[in-house]
Formats: structure tokens, C-alpha cells, sequence
């Protein structure tokens, strides 16, 4: 062979030449193999960290649907006018060469200058000093793009016809930091702007629009407590590729529905990869894992309820000026489904999609006394007054109270139309709002004689009281999962055995300190009355459907209609209240006669109260009014429950009650069959 | 070969060595091509673009080696000194300003002709080993006298210093192990060569230290700044000498980092690579400009073979040179004289130091030089001084003894 000839042949110095260049190649051949064979896969990696970048893509959130499947929060496109700055290149460099030939001439204008003066050529040190530095370069590189930058928006601009401008520090940021991403000019377009955009064919160097999904609730402010809010959060969730190079804009849900099924709604952020020359432009794009849409969540709630009780609410009279502030809850007293919750003050929740709330937005949010963001039918805890003697009334009865059993309420010595009534060894006086005379059970609860409760409830001792309260589970949570619940309060047994005086049983028996509820808690405890005696789980989701395209997995359905506890009531005492209840909005002197008022037709059972709010020093700061009310009387389905903070007064709230009722008629009438059905379905499914 | 002995007819031309120079020719046109077509819109009409202009040099280099062929090389051989000379001048003229262009790069190596950048340092390197086989093709006995080696190391000294001056180190550098090589071939006594190695030794070992651990303004041999710091590149040093201040360390780091960027990419070309490479036109490190566009065709266009055929492309391409080379030697062999087999290592010993500084370059086992791939970079000197220096090999061969 050639090479074995060569070393075989007696000529030693062409043998030394042919052994120096065999050595050579073969030192050539073992650095190739080292480095293409051996150390591939290193070279491999670091060509991929220095070409590609990860971009995180979210996923679209999942709907939010009503019991119809009407949407309460979905999700819209979003249109940006971006630039993609890997386009401009070449304009930046040209831009740059024309920055450095105009500081350029000038420098040598003023190496002229200083020759003539000195007489004489310049040294390499003064040369030196007129030249341009690594860092002016750098700041003229800076200043081209951005020249060209706000040309390309200039032109933009004057398409669109309204004035834009470029923040130069956040484009350099971009630029700095994101440079594989387009850079957002303009966010979210609104249709015209998107129509003049498009009209002209072709766009400026550069220029094209992006499009993004935004969440969007079409609603507004309905049911805003209960969806809840979103924020801006682009991190990876649990499960998800957790290294990204770039994160899109996402959010996550903050508090309310939107937080308490963030998983479900999230869905699968997906990955692209963006291949990056070496001046860090993009090149290409590969999308190596699609995001994967998250899933509707239904809830029980009815959009048409839920606008007449916001509605309702609304227009209830109060002690102040300002928007009402107070809470409505309709519950389905067999199936526990909420089918409205409303709390006023509300909020917008398209607000957190905004990039800065409007400073009055944000003065509003931060009043301590408004408190729009506060889920005052979840979260808020309050004096139950009037409506606790529901509790009572039970507890005395089912103690053996006889309902027929005459009392007489003693008038106010101050006020002789009001009764009153002297509890302790004190003799402390408790004013009654019901006129003296004699009272029956029915007659004691339908105009709430406190003087009857309190001698009932001294009577039968605080423990009956407060057991019967711990079946209606009042002083605990449900447990919603929406960052939005307080548990209200109920003394424990324990604290009932040291320090408690027979005031504080007087207090407890017409629901003053220290026993506390939340709105949700009263339709939980109206909605067991009126069953026949369930204490039942309230239901605010009836399933978690996947997306269509993703269908081949089943939903996820809550079961309605969870039993929590039985009162243990016979159903002999519970007719007696459902009568008690029946005459406060049927008895001409009932406190609760504006409920029946305003829906005439239905018979509905109810129970006002007025909580007193005292301070420190025994001085009243406001008060609570309420109505707790089941409807219809001979066969009761709903539950409607109204709280004010400083109503006028618990017959006031009756009215709001009233009109709630109606509604639902309505939207029965309406559509019956089509509101029976579907909820049927979905519940049954 | 033992037919060519045999036989009446004689064959006039090395094929092998044919066979492997027009794979090589095919090979450096398709990766040009590959290394400069990036953009799928050409921004030159095709007969400006380099895979063109490069088939053009191809083209006009087998013609010159043609030419080169048409006449014996001891006739060519009785002109060396003139040709050398006649070298030397464009040589000195490239370091005249205005005459020699940097092109941009800050060495005065080229001379502009207008459509074509003139490197006299290519055919400075043929007309040197011309005159050296020339000179030492006389009786060996002559070259036992210390004056004649001193005058044969005259005529490497001056376009070794001329070239080493421009600066173009690596082009200067190719000339020692060809000229040694052929002293060696020539039979100079031993002692003379284990003097001059030795020389050049303790020369080289001290420019090293120098440059590498001697305070900046201790330096004895003077030398571009780029140069010094591509020499730090290669052997891993900081630039930053010791106890420097921490910003000034971090710019230095910065711009170290800066400077082996060349290196390191064409490391991750080669690399990345792999057994089978990407594919032709497949290689993003020239398209995506990781590779410097301005080297991706001349100085690196081994990383684009190897990044685009893996392994078995450089293999190939390593046995296509190892083809020449040997062939090249086989032809010393048989060469009919001294003369011949003088011209014949020379040559050989010459393009092997092309191969081994380049692709060890690709693969950092030698310092980043300017010195081209014959016949794969892109360039019109090198290519045409590698062409002609094919021709004086196959002239060598032609001319060869008859047995």
C-alpha cells in the first residue's frame, strides 16, 4: 500500500517524512473522534443554550358557566400591534453607521481644530482620546434602535391616528432582555383600531399584530365576589416544565371561583422554542408542546336570580348615603345549591386585567368602610338578632315549650307602647320592640317579642341553646376554597360553664353578642327549617367540564344535595315554626309582610332581624338588619336570605326578599321547562 | 506501480493523487457554497458569489499547474532565484502603505488588483522552495560546509522575517518545518539541524514565556497585541496579569471571552457535528452567525464540513490529504534527482503544515492563525499557490526516473 511502501523502502528521510505525517494525522484523526464522537453530546448542549430559547405559552382559561350555561367568564381575543425587532436589523445598523459617521466627522473637525492649534500632527495619545470608546459605541447603538424604533411607531401612529409613543428605558429592557420576543407597541386594540390597522396592505417594517387571550367577564360586576379576580402570575405550576428562557403574560386566579379551581381552569401551559441567531434575534419557531385549554367550571348559580337579587339588593333603603352594603343568598333548600350570592359593594373583575387601576378604582377598594372586594355574603360575620330566635324557638320547643302557652309582655315603664323585660340580679332592663300583651309562640316569633325568647331561653338554659345552634353548624366553616369565608362565632360549651351570666343568655336568645353567622350560614340554617330538617352542604359547583376537544374524559360533577347533619327535630315542632314563619309576612301585623307584598301569589315564610352594634362603652354604632325567608310554604324550594349592614330595618329587608321571590317566578314561567330541564340534567347527568 | 515499471508506457500522471485533489476541489466549491449561501436571497448575482468566483480560481490554478506541467521542472528550477526574488519585491511592496491592504483585518498581507486581493505571501511560499531545492540540489558534499548552510538559511530567513513582519504568523510560520524538512531531505549534517532546531527551540520556548508570564512592558519580542492574546486564547491564560483591580479583571474576562469566541463556536460546529453531521446546507452555526460569516468560507470551513458531515465527512476529508501526501511522497521517491525530490518534499511538507495548523485550528489543538486549507478555503492566492504547487509535484512525477 502507499503508505507501507513508503515505510518499507531503504530511504530513511522519506521514511521520517512519511512517520511525521502519519503522527500528524493521526493526531488530527484522535482530536476529531475526541470531539466529534466523545464530547458530541456536550457540544450539542451547549449549541442549544446558545441558539434556542424556551418560551412558556399559557393555556386558555377555562370558562365559567352558570347552572344554564350562560358565561360568567371567558376569555376574548386580544389584539397587540407588536414589533418584531429581528426585522429591523438592518435598519438598526444603518441607522448606527449614520450616528457614527456624523460623531465621526466631528471628531475629526475637531482633531483639525486642535492640529492647527498645536501647529503640529496629533500623538497617538491624543488620537487616542478622540477616538470613539467601546461605551460611546454602545450608547449610539442604543440611541439608532430607538431612533428607528420610534419612526416604525411614528408611522403606526399616524395609521391609526392617535398619538404613541416608546418608553426608551422599557424598549431597552426589552431589547436587553427579551429580544427573541416581539416588542408590544400597543396593547389589546379595540375594533376600529384593528380595522385601520388592516386596511392598508402593507404594514411597516416590522409592525404585525399578535394575538393573545385575555380573560373577560361579560357580566361586569355580577356575581364578582363569588367568580373572584385574577392576577398576574407567570410562573410555572406544579407539573410544568419549571425552566423557561421567556414567560408569555398569564394569570392565576387570586381568590373567589378563580382561585378555588385555579387548577382546573389553568389548563396545561404549553412550550415553543425560538431558535436566535448570534446577535440574539429570532430566527424560527417550533412549538414542541401545545398548551392545552383548561376546563369549564359550571356553577349552581342562576344568572337571571342572581341579576334580580344584585338588582334587589340595590335598591334597598338605608341609613346612609353611598352604594348598599349588605348580602343576598338564594339557596335551593333541597339541593343546596346556591343559585345567587351577591354582595354589594362589588368590584369589576375585568379591572385586574387592566395594566393600573384607576386611582379612584383604587381609593374606592381601599375604604375601609365600603370594602368592595369583601365577600360580605361568605366572609362577613354578624349579629344574627331576631333571625337567631328561629335557633331558639326550636330549642325551646323541642325542650317542650307548649306554642299555645300565654305570656304576657310587660310594657316599657319609658315607652308604654314597647314591652320590656328585667333580666338578672341586676335587674337589667332589655327593651322589647313588641308591644306589651300576651303572646302565644307564633304571635311571639312574627312580631319578635325579645321579652318571650329571653324568658323562654333563661328558662331551657344556654347549653339547649347553643347545641341546637352546632347542628345548624353555625361558628364553622364550610370550607369553600375561595379564600372568602369566616366562620362566624358560637360560644362553646365549655365557656358556658364559667362566667356566663343569665345576660349573656338573654343576649344569646335574641342573637346578640357573642353569637355571629354569615349570610351563607342563615340560608344553610333556613334551608334545614324549611326541608324537614337536612342540614346540608351548600353546593356552588355543579361540575368541572373539560374542554370540548379534549372530551374524552369525563366531568368532574359534585354531587347536590350533601346531608351535613340532622337536626333531630320532630316534624311536628318544625310545622309549628314553618306556621310561626308563615304569619310574619302573612299577618297583617307581621314584621315581614313586605315580602309577601311584593311577590302576592306565593307564600312565603320568613323571619326579620335587627342586630343591635355596640361599642365598648354600650353605645349604638349601627346595627344588622336581615331577613331569612323559605318559599313556598306548602312546598318549599328556595331559600332566600338579605342582610344589610345599617338597613333601615329587618321589614325593610323583607321587601328585597319580595322581589327576589318574583324573579325566580319569573324566570320559572319564562322558561320553565328549559330552566327545569338543563338543571335537571346537569344535576342528575 | 510495479506496471509502470514494467511496461513500455509509461504513465504521465499521478491519478490517485488526481483522483483525491478533484475531491477535495468538489468538496471545498459544494461547502463554500454551503458556507455562504445562508440567505435564501442571494444579494449578489451568481457569478460574484464566492462558490462561483472559487470554481473561476480552480479553473485558472489547474491551468497555471497545466502550464507548470508543459515544462520540465529542472528548466523551471534554473530560474528559482530570479522567480524568488522576483517574490521577495511584492513582498516588500505589501509592506509599503498605500501599495499593501489590511482588508480590513489590521495586517498588511494583500495587495489590491481590483477584482482580486493579491497575497504574496502564497507564492512567496512556492519560490521559496524552489530556491531551497535548487540551491540545495547541488553534491551533497557541498552542503557539509557551514557557509552554505548558513546561506541556505539566508533563504528562508528573509521571507520568513519579510512575511513574520506583515504580521501574518501562521503563513511565516509553514515555512520553518518545510524548510527544515527539506534540509533534512537534502542530508545537511545532522549537527546543523540539531543546532538550528535546537535555536529555533529556545527561541520559541522564550517568545512563549514571554508572552505568556512577563509583565507587559518586559516583553522582549514585540508583537500585535491580537497576536498576543490569541496566544493566551490557545493556552487557556488570563488575560488580566495578577493583583489587576477587579473591574479591570472583569472587562478583561469579557473581552477574553470575546476573543475565544471564534474558537469556542467553532468548537461547538465541530462538535455538535457528530458521527454524521446535519446535512448539507443543514448547519445552523453558519447560518444562525454564530460562526463568523467573514471565516465560515476561508479560515473554518472545515467547522462547516464537520459540523454538516460529522465524523465521516472530516474522515474523509483527513484521507483525501493523507491521498495527496502520500501520493506526493511516493513521487519524491521515484523523483529522478535531487532537485526533484528536494521540490517534492517541499511541497509536501508544506501542505501537510496547512492541513495540521488549520484543522487543528477547527479543533483547538493549535492556536488560531490565518492560515487556509488548501483548496477547501475560500481565496484566489491560496488556492492558485496550492494548484501550482500540485502541478510541480505532478511535473516532479512526469519527469521521474526511467527505470
Amino acid at each position: 500500500m502507499l503508505i507501507f511502501d513508503q515505510l518499507k523502502k531503504g530511504d530513511p528521510h522519506l521514511r521520517t517524512l512519511t512517520l511525521v505525517i502519519l503522527t500528524g494525522l493521526a493526531v488530527l484523526l484522535a482530536g476529531l473522534w475526541w470531539v466529534q464522537i466523545v464530547s458530541a453530546r456536550d457540544y450539542q448542549e451547549s449549541l442549544e443554550t446558545q441558539s434556542f430559547r424556551t418560551v412558556r405559552i399559557p393555556a386558555v382559561r377555562g370558562r365559567i358557566l352558570d347552572r344554564n350555561g350562560n358565561v360568567l367568564a371567558e376569555n376574548r381575543p386580544a389584539y397587540n400591534i407588536s414589533l418584531y425587532l429581528e426585522e429591523l436589523d438592518r435598519p438598526f445598523k444603518n441607522a448606527y453607521s449614520n450616528e457614527v459617521w456624523e460623531v465621526r466627522a466631528e471628531l475629526k473637525q475637531q482633531s483639525a481644530q486642535m492640529e492647527a492649534k498645536l501647529g503640529r500632527k496629533l500623538n497617538k495619545q491624543e488620537r487616542k482620546q478622540l477616538a470613539l470608546t467601546t461605551a460611546q459605541k454602545a450608547l449610539l447603538r442604543e440611541k439608532a434602535r430607538y431612533e428607528v424604533v420610534s419612526n416604525v411607531v411614528l408611522q403606526v401612529s399616524r395609521r391609526l391616528d392617535r398619538p404613541l409613543t416608546v418608553d426608551p428605558t422599557d424598549f431597552e429592557r426589552h431589547y436587553e432582555t427579551r429580544l427573541a420576543l416581539p416588542y408590544p407597541v400597543l396593547r389589546d386594540l379595540d375594533a376600529t383600531n384593528i380595522a385601520r390597522f388592516e386596511e392598508q396592505s402593507t404594514s411597516p417594517l416590522g409592525v404585525d399584530l399578535e394575538v393573545q387571550s385575555t380573560r373577560v367577564y361579560p357580566h361586569q360586576t355580577l356575581a364578582a365576589h363569588l367568580l373572584g379576580s385574577l392576577r398576574r402570575d407567570d410562573s410555572s405550576a406544579e407539573g410544568e416544565e419549571a425552566f423557561f428562557s421567556f414567560r408569555l403574560p398569564d394569570f392565576r386566579g387570586a381568590f373567589g371561583i378563580e382561585y378555588a379551581f385555579d387548577k382546573a381552569l389553568r389548563g396545561m401551559a404549553g412550550a415553543k422554542s425560538v431558535e436566535v441567531n448570534n446577535m440574539g434575534y429570532r430566527t424560527t419557531e417550533n412549538v414542541w408542546s401545545p398548551a392545552e385549554p383548561g376546563s369549564d367550571v359550571v356553577l349552581t348559580l342562576d344568572l337571571a336570580i342572581q341579576q334580580a337579587a344584585e338588582r334587589a339588593l340595590q335598591s334597598t333603603p338605608v341609613t346612609y348615603t353611598g352604594p348598599v352594603r349588605g348580602a343576598v343568598v338564594v339557596m335551593d333548600v333541597w339541593t343546596g345549591d346556591i343559585l345567587a350570592l351577591a354582595s354589594s359593594p362589588a368590584f369589576n373583575p375585568n379591572d385586574a386585567l387592566l395594566p393600573h387601576l384607576p386611582p379612584a378604582e383604587l381609593e374606592r377598594r381601599e375604604n375601609e368602610v365600603l370594602r368592595p372586594i369583601f365577600n360580605r355574603a361568605t366572609q362577613g360575620s354578624y349579629f344574627p338578632g331576631s333571625v337567631f330566635k328561629l335557633v331558639v324557638g326550636l330549642a325551646a320547643l323541642d325542650a317542650g315549650l307548649d306554642p299555645n302557652e300565654t305570656f304576657v309582655v310587660a310594657p316599657n315603664p319609658e315607652m308604654p307602647s314597647r314591652g320590656a323585660i328585667w333580666v338578672g340580679p341586676a335587674h337589667h332592663k332589655i327593651r322589647d320592640l313588641a308591644p306589651p300583651g300576651e303572646y302565644n309562640f307564633t304571635r311571639a316569633l312574627y312580631k319578635s317579642s325579645n321579652s318571650y325568647f329571653i324568658t323562654n331561653g333563661l328558662r331551657i338554659g344556654p347549653e339547649r341553646i347553643v347545641r341546637m345552634a352546632q347542628r345548624f353548624h353555625l361558628g364553622e366553616k364550610i370550607g369553600l376554597f375561595t379564600r372568602q369565608e369566616s366562620s362566624g362565632f358560637l360560644p362553646s360549651l365549655s365557656r358556658l360553664s364559667s362566667g356566663w351570666s343569665e345576660g349573656n343568655t338573654a343576649n344569646l336568645s335574641i342573637g346578640q353578642d357573642p353569637v355571629m353567622v354569615t349570610p351563607l350560614q342563615v340560608a344553610v340554617l333556613t334551608s334545614a327549617i324549611a326541608n324537614g330538617g337536612k342540614v346540608l352542604w351548600p353546593r356552588l359547583v355543579a361540575q368541572v367540564e373539560p374542554e370540548q376537544a379534549s372530551a374524552d374524559q369525563d366531568p368532574e360533577r359534585f354531587p347536590p344535595g350533601r346531608v351535613r347533619d340532622q337536626l333531630g327535630v320532630s316534624q311536628r315542632i318544625l310545622s309549628i315554626v314553618h306556621q310561626a314563619m308563615l304569619a310574619d309576612t302573612e299577618a297583617p301585623d307581621g314584621t315581614g309582610v313586605g315580602a309577601a307584598r311584593e311577590c302576592p301569589g306565593l307564600r312565603i315564610c320568613g323571619k326579620t332581624g335587627t342586630a343591635q352594634i355596640q361599642n365598648e362603652n354600650n353605645v349604638k354604632t349601627g346595627q344588622t338588619t336581615w331577613f331569612a325567608s323559605f318559599a313556598p310554604y306548602e312546598k318549599p324550594r328556595w331559600a332566600v336570605v338579605v342582610m344589610v349592614e345599617d338597613g333601615i330595618s329587618g321589614p325593610s329587608c323583607s321587601f328585597v326578599a319580595g322581589k327576589i321571590y318574583r324573579a325566580i317566578l319569573d324566570s320559572q314561567r319564562n322558561s320553565p321547562r328549559k330552566n327545569d330541564t338543563m338543571a335537571n340534567a346537569r344535576l342528575t347527568q | 506501480m510495479f506496471d509502470a515499471s514494467l511496461n513500455e508506457h509509461q504513465r504521465t500522471l499521478d491519478r490517485l493523487q488526481l483522483a483525491a485533489l478533484g475531491a477535495l476541489m468538489l468538496i471545498g466549491c459544494a461547502f463554500i457554497y454551503s458556507a455562504t449561501m445562508v440567505n435564501n436571497v442571494p444579494s449578489l448575482p451568481w457569478y460574484s458569489q464566492s462558490w462561483f468566483r472559487q470554481i473561476v480560481w480552480y479553473t485558472l490554478g489547474i491551468a497555471a499547474a497545466i502550464a507548470v506541467c508543459l515544462v520540465d521542472y529542472r528548466r523551471v528550477a534554473r530560474w528559482s532565484l530570479a522567480l524568488y526574488w522576483l517574490s521577495i519585491l511584492p513582498l516588500i511592496a505589501v509592506l509599503i502603505p498605500h501599495i499593501g491592504t489590511t482588508h480590513g483585518w489590521g495586517a498588511m498581507r494583500w495587495i489590491d488588483l481590483g477584482y482580486f486581493q493579491f497575497q504574496p505571501s502564497e507564492f512567496a511560499k512556492l519560490t521559496f522552495i524552489l530556491a531551497l531545492a535548487h540551491f540545495l540540489s547541488c553534491p551533497q558534499d557541498e552542503l557539509r560546509h557551514a557557509p552554505n548552510f548558513l546561506k541556505a538559511l539566508g533563504l528562508l530567513l528573509l521571507p520568513f522575517l519579510l512575511i513574520l513582519r506583515e504580521p501574518d504568523l501562521g503563513s511565516a510560520l509553514v515555512l520553518l518545518p518545510t524548510g527544515l524538512m527539506m534540509l533534512y531531505v537534502a542530508g545537511v549534517p545532522k549537527r546543523f539541524l540539531l543546532q538550528l532546531v535546537g535555536g529555533v527551540g529556545v527561541l520559541g520556548a522564550l517568545f512563549l514565556v514571554g508572552v505568556l508570564f512577563a509583565p507587559p512592558n518586559w516583553q522582549i519580542f514585540k508583537m500585535q497585541d491580537y497576536q498576543r492574546r490569541r496566544l493566551l486564547v490557545y493556552f487557556d491564560q488570563e488575560y488580566a496579569p495578577p493583583g489587576a483591580p477587579k473591574a479591570e479583571r472583569e472587562r478583561l474576562r469579557k473581552q477574553q471571552f470575546d476573543d475565544s469566541h471564534n474558537v469556542r463556536q467553532a468548537l461547538i460546529s465541530v462538535g455538535s457535528g457528530g458521527l454524521m453531521g446535519k446535512g448539507w446546507r443543514q448547519g445552523t452555526q453558519n447560518a444562525l452567525g454564530y460562526l463568523p460569516r467573514a471565516v465560515a468560507h476561508n479560515d473554518f470551513i472545515f467547522s462547516v464540513i464537520a459540523e454538516e458531515k460529522g465524523f465521516v465527512g472530516s474522515v474523509t476529508v483527513l484521507m483525501l490529504y493523507g491521498a495527496v501526501l502520500f501520493t506526493g511522497i511516493r513521487i519524491a521517491s521515484q523523483a529522478r534527482d535531487r532537485l526533484g525530490r528536494l521540490l517534492a518534499v517541499g511541497v509536501v511538507t508544506l501542505l501537510f503544515s496547512h492541513v495540521f495548523i488549520n484543522i487543528g485550528m477547527n479543533i483547538r489543538i493549535m492556536p488560531v492563525t490565518g492560515v487556509p486549507l488548501p483548496l477547501l478555503s475560500y481565496g484566489g492566492s491560496s488556492v492558485l499557490g496550492s494548484l501550482i504547487a500540485m502541478g510541480l509535484l505532478q511535473n516532479v512525477y512526469i519527469y521521474r526516473k526511467a527505470y
